[in-house]
């Protein structure tokens, strides 16, 4: 099939070559059109691991094209991929596809507009010439965003159109080998699933968070409790672990918007506490370091590991190291950071700050340090060289945003240890 | 000789009792074009004296008056630094608080030493302080104990301390820029705790930072509630006092030593100079809950329209300038038609606390009975003045002032446009409050003369009028039009002063009744059973001894 790719973020250009690897013709049209940067200088690619390798290859073998000329042509299928703010943008490229193309026109709406857009947009068209729109949910993960895309274990089609139906079961057909369920329903009821699961895996987070505060207030170590939980079949212990704050750009959007329909409807404010309480989560570990030191960090240094929103990802959107990070400069400490894949987008959030040094190497930035702080669990700080780390810190403390130390391991090194809830 | 027996006095005097018998209706019949002549147009200002009671020879001979007075050197003196407060040796120095670091146009940088001090230099850096300690606050940055971000201010200060920064931020809430907006600012004044103790309530030490605004820092009131304050967070935290103290108090004063004493560290003042009277002092370091609410640009933006008030006054001839005609229609008012109320009366709800803070200002400074060379004076002074939002007060007092037995002088203040982009109704309502408030000031001036019948009325129905009233418009609440406006006040008491001939900058009225009150509290001390003292008068002595039955009686 012949698909046009709108949109310049992750999730545009995630779709854009999955769908080009499994036989589509695909034309990705960048937003905005007019600047169409080196791939290696669009974050979204260079943050995503092996994401521009892929397209470096899907553009080589000719099946993904970049396309800036939005110029008329035969594709059968567009694909709108843009970001929450851009629904004015998707109007108008509905409209033009409109006039276009008077029947057999097939639109994914993949995009964070809210519930009931995919009905505006449809409106926009006629549905007896099968001018059709579909909306298709993202469930992009940063950092294993292309395995979600091509072996997603449920997909939810939401249409009014019995054609749209079948032509978009054939569209997903590529991606079912895991497939459990295929759910079809309406726009607007798909629109609401996404926000609803979104939304729930939130407030999890932002419950066993709450949960962690008060088990460090009560000297009561949160991962009993976490798996006294999930041993219950009703609970699972999926998304039950507690940390120094949940980040990224996606998940985020989503629940602000969710929060907002919310808002707008004079209901619920449970999502605005999960969204308010986990910005001043993402600041635990400057508060445990600041009460550790009595309120006064003058004259410290401070080690941080890890500072991408999450491992497996470059992407410092939302980030809680972002926040730490500002409190301690604020506060006039030096900060030493080791991230495997962040510090270039660190560099570039930073400037020339001088109160950061940006490592290549995790022991290297422990040097005379006065804690460790630990906020992105990547694989290689799991299991650290504990000697050379002790050797390198003027003062032993780690404080584990992410609960991956082994507490009584650190105790034996002499290590004072802090982490969420224990 | 005093200013009563001078030939500009006598001559007003004379006038006076020539004009005495006519009516402001008459005088409107008499000059079709009394709002030309008597209105005045300055810094988006309106002053429109048309309802008071006076003609074109009044203006010339009060402006006479002025000059007689040397108005003009008075105001050079204030303005250049000099002894201007008499009674405790030192210059009245607000105008430097706003002036520019350096100056604008082609008026000549002023340079202003005291004490060898260059003072404008030493006011930026001040404020230079003042600025990154709100930014450190607006970047949620300054950390509590625990290391939360502030969330909650409270001023602690009393009179000036309190007044000034409150009718600013209530007056100019809606310039919040959007780091301010979650950031709350409140109020505490009162000795006896009532007004703290109840916020305390709804606040989280963690989160609440506490500003002590006291010049001296040995101000009762202002003291009692800081220890409150502190006694309330030790006991919510568990922390030691030094922490609480580096993290939980900032102190806007004159007196670094007084305030390191208590407690707070010289990174968290903010310092002014005695050259600041009290209730002068808004544009100093004391404006720190204003800055903290609106922003550092819309603080210098108050500076900014105070200064160009203060520009206006030092070079406008009297008779264009505004604070000058204003304080010599209070003058004329009070000195020679005998009005002794003045009531304030500003139609726009943000505007609430102006009346509290015009009290303050005028009552505080020209309440005086002796005059520069220390002798007793037999006129007039500072007339009782009162207020409240006009619209509210229409509903309380206005009684009076239409049919009632006493002469009262009324400041109608109000802006012009308001809600501008916002609801029809909204707007709506402030057109409503600007045609009372005309209606008002008509009927006050006119009396029933507006009706084509009004003879035909009952007595209890008449309205007689001839009350004179001055009204003040101007473009728009904002924080140049809000600096304006209270310098404004400021310099028509000034201007007051000077024909009075008294000192407005000093307050030796409020010293007596602390040293008494301290005395007083000692007789509490003593014994359980009160026994009367011989040195205090008999009803003090039965209202202590009330006092300590009733509370031995609830003791048990």
């Amino acid at each position: 099939m012949k698909i046009r790719v709108y949109g310049s973020g992750l999730t545009a250009w995630v779709a854009a070559v999955c769908l080009a690897k499994v036989g589509n013709d695909v034309i990705m049209q960048e937003i905005p059109c007019s600047s169409q940067k080196p791939l290696k200088q669009i974050s979204a690619i260079r943050d995503e691991p092996d994401l521009l390798t892929q397209i470096e290859q899907q553009l080589s073998e000719g099946r993904l094209t970049r396309d800036t000329t939005q110029r008329a042509d035969s594709t059968d299928i567009h694909w709108l991929a843009l970001q929450p703010t851009e629904l004015e943008l998707a109007q108008s490229i509905v409209d033009n596809l409109a006039q276009e193309k008077p029947s057999s026109l097939l639109i994914v709406n993949q995009c964070n507009f809210g519930v009931g857009a995919t009905d505006e947009l449809q409106s926009r068209l006629n549905l007896d010439n099968n001018q059709a729109v579909v909306y298709i949910p993202d469930s992009l993960q940063a950092g294993t965003a292309l395995q979600e895309f091509t072996h997603p274990n449920r997909i939810i089609l939401g249409t009014d159109s019995e054609w749209a139906r079948a032509m978009s079961k054939a569209l997903v057909r590529p991606f079912s080998q895991n497939l459990e369920h295929l759910q079809l329903m309406s726009s607007r009821e798909a629109e609401f699933t996404k926000f609803a699961v979104t939304g729930m895996l939130a407030i999890r987070l932002g419950y066993i968070n709450e949960l962690a505060n008060l088990a460090d207030e009560l000297g009561v170590d949160i991962d009993v409790i976490r798996d006294g939980m999930g041993a219950d079949p009703r609970i699972g212990s999926h998304y039950l672990f507690p940390g120094c704050g949940f980040g990224g750009q996606n998940f985020h959007d989503y629940i602000a918007k969710f929060s907002d329909i919310f808002q707008k409807k004079g209901n619920s404010s449970l999502l605005k506490t999960v969204i308010e309480e986990n910005e001043i989560q993402k600041e635990l570990l400057f508060k445990k370091l600041w009460q550790y030191y009595q309120s006064d960090l003058t004259g410290k240094t401070v080690t941080m590991w890890g500072a991408s929103f999450k491992p497996g990802t470059a992407s410092i959107d939302n980030a809680p190291s972002l926040k730490i990070i500002d409190a301690l400069i604020a506060q006039g400490v030096q900060v030493n950071i080791h991230d495997p894949e962040a510090l270039s987008n660190l560099k570039e959030h930073y400037g020339n700050e001088p109160l950061i040094a940006y490592l290549e190497d995790p022991y290297q930035a422990a040097k005379n340090s006065d804690a460790l702080l630990l906020v992105t669990e990547w694989p290689q700080y799991w299991s650290p060289d504990y000697l050379q780390l002790i050797a390198n810190m003027h003062t032993p403390l780690i404080i584990d945003g992410r609960n991956i130390f082994d507490k009584e391991a650190l105790d034996m090194y002499g290590f004072t240890y802090m982490g969420v809830g224990r | 000789m005093s200013v009563n027996t001078s030939d500009a006095w006598n001559s007003l005097v004379d006038h006076a009792k020539a004009l005495k018998d006519r009516h402001l209706k008459d005088l409107f019949t008499a000059d079709s074009n009394r709002f030309e002549r008597f209105s005045f147009t300055a810094n988006n200002y309106l002053l429109d004296l048309s309802k008071q009671r006076i003609t074109k020879e009044t203006v010339d001979k009060l402006v006479a008056l002025a000059h007689q007075q040397k108005l003009g050197d008075w105001i050079e003196q204030l303005f250049n630094g000099d002894i201007v407060n008499y009674s405790e040796q030192r210059p009245a120095l607000h105008t430097a608080l706003r002036q520019p670091l350096h100056s604008e146009g082609t008026s000549p940088a002023l340079a202003l030493t005291v004490d060898d001090q260059d003072i404008v230099a030493n006011v930026h850096a001040s404020l230079a302080k003042m600025e990154s300690l709100v930014n450190q606050i607006h970047k949620a940055q300054w950390r509590g104990y625990d290391g939360s971000p502030i969330k909650n201010v409270v001023n602690i200060g009393v009179g000036g301390s309190d007044l000034g920064p409150l009718t600013a931020c209530r007056a100019l809430s809606q310039y919040a820029p959007q780091q301010a907006r979650d950031l709350n600012v409140h109020f505490v004044s009162s000795m006896d705790g009532s007004q703290l103790a109840s916020l305390l309530d709804s606040l989280d030490p963690t989160s609440t930072l506490f500003i002590i605004s006291s010049k001296s820092f040995s101000t009762i009131d202002t003291l009692a509630n800081a220890n409150t304050a502190r006694e309330w967070l030790i006991n919510g935290s568990g922390i030691p006092v030094d922490r609480i103290n580096h993290h939980h108090f900032i102190a806007a004063t004159a007196s670094p030593e007084k305030a390191l004493e208590w407690g707070i560290p010289e990174r968290n003042q903010l310092l002014f100079w005695d050259w600041a009277g009290g209730r002068y002092s808004l544009w100093s370091v004391i404006g720190l809950p204003i800055a903290l609410h609106i922003g550092m640009d819309n603080f210098r933006a108050m500076l900014k329209g105070a200064h160009e008030m203060d520009t206006h006054f030092r070079e406008t001839p009297f008779e264009q300038n505004l604070p000058v005609l204003l304080g010599l229609i209070g003058v004329w008012n009070i000195n020679f038609l005998n009005i002794h109320a003045h009531a304030v009366l500003p139609y726009d709800g943000r505007l609430k606390h102006l009346p509290a803070y015009l009290e303050q200002l005028e009552m505080e400074s020209n309440g005086k009975n002796v005059n520069r060379s220390g002798n007793k004076i037999s006129y007039n002074t500072c007339p009782i003045l009162w207020g409240e939002v006009g619209p509210n007060a229409q509903h309380a007092f206005y009684q009076l002032l239409h049919q009632g037995t006493e002469s009262v002088m009324c400041d109608f203040i109000a802006p012009v446009q308001r809600y501008q982009g916002e609801g029809e109704e909204l707007q709506n309502q402030h057109q409503l409050a600007l045609v009372n408030c005309l209606a008002q000031s008509r009927l006050l001036a006119l009396g029933d003369s507006v009706l084509e019948d009004a003879d035909s009325a009952p007595a209890h129905k008449r309205y007689l009028g001839n009350q004179p009233s001055t009204t003040l418009m101007f473009d728009s609440l904002t924080p140049e039009t809000f600096g304006a406006l209270i310098a404004l006040y400021e310099q028509k008491v000034f201007v007051q002063s000077v024909i009075w001939e008294i000192n407005p900058f000093d307050q030796w009225g409020v010293e007596l009744g602390k040293q008494v009150a301290t005395s007083l509290l000692g007789s509490f001390a003593t014994a359980d059973d009160y026994t009367s003292n011989s040195s205090l008068d008999n009803s003090t002595n039965g209202l202590l001894e009330y006092i300590q039955r009733q509370q031995g009686g609830a003791k048990e």
